[in-house]
């Protein structure tokens, strides 16, 4: 894998570049093009790591779906969903947070050393392919996967019952309603 | 360096991303995307796991990452939307009670 190291590069910078747009945007249109920038730089890592369905997962529900419907939020919400000022306490604890999150993480890649993080992917064969993830979805993977179902049905009902409750109920003793017979 | 190690390293600075987001924003929109942001950060490690081990696990569990993302997307703006439409300042500090 390391002949793909400069395109890897390449990708891990506009995927960085853009995550930090979605972080830092003032406006939240600004942020959901950002990160479909993101998820299609995310989805480019994974076709040079070999992970092609995944790839085509990403585009099509990150790109595809998730970002369209963060998109109908923005422009459903009002002022276009821009949110006031943002204190300087707030952006310091969460810089010190993410800062101390970062120093862990890179601590522990830096431990692994290149005994524990250099993993030698050039010399497996290439991995993936439906019939393979079909294989292990169905397999070793099978409570998870099954368990999908009813988290997506659960969401489906969810989002509904959220959205109702907020609708006026029908007055049943409206004047404009024309119960004479 | 290699090419594991800058993929390692690439979702290191993208979970910190969105932990620095969920916690500095005050519009919960932004909030579920720096969330999406760390999703995604974790998905990278799967599919470089995946990829070390010459294993295809790695790379099913990342699409049910996926799948749950989309949930967690719908819930989280349901909400968003329910709380915030009838409101002028979209600010999560802002509604102190959430009525049942």
């Amino acid at each position: 894998m390391n002949d793909l190291f400069v395109p890897l590069a390449i990708g891990a910078v506009v995927a960085l570049v853009s995550g930090l747009g979605v972080v830092v945007a003032r406006r939240p249109v600004h942020a959901v093009v950002a990160l479909l920038a993101h998820s299609l730089a995310v989805a480019a890592l994974y076709l040079m790591m070999a992970a092609d369905f995944v790839a085509l997962g990403q585009v099509l529900i990150y790109s595809g779906a998730i970002v369209v419907l963060f998109l109908f939020v923005v422009a459903l919400l009002p002022a276009g969903g821009a949110e006031g000022p943002i204190g300087s306490r707030r952006v310091l604890s969460g810089v010190v947070a993410a800062g101390a999150l970062l120093v862990a993480l890179m601590a522990g890649l830096v431990a692994g050393g290149p005994g524990g993080s250099n993993v030698p992917i050039a010399r497996n064969p290439a991995v993936g392919g439906v019939e393979a993830i079909g294989r292990s979805l169905f397999g070793p993977l099978l409570v998870p996967f099954e368990l999908t179902a009813p988290l997506l049905l659960v969401a489906i009902i969810g989002a509904v019952a959220i959205w109702r409750r907020q609708e006026p109920l029908p007055d049943r003793d409206s004047p404009t309603r024309d119960s004479t017979p | 360096m290699t090419a594991e190690t800058l993929v390692l390293a690439t979702s290191a600075v993208l979970l910190a991303l969105g932990a620095s987001g969920v916690l500095m924003r005050r519009n919960p929109v932004s909030m579920l995307m720096s969330i999406e942001l760390m999703l995604n950060a974790g998905n990278l490690v799967l599919v470089l796991a995946a990829r070390a081990r010459g294993a295809v696990d790695g790379q099913a569990a990342a699409l049910i990452v996926l799948v749950l993302a989309a949930a967690e997307a719908v819930i989280g703006l349901g909400i968003a939307l329910a709380l915030f439409r009838t409101r002028e300042n979209v600010d999560v500090d802002g509604p102190a009670e959430i009525h049942g």
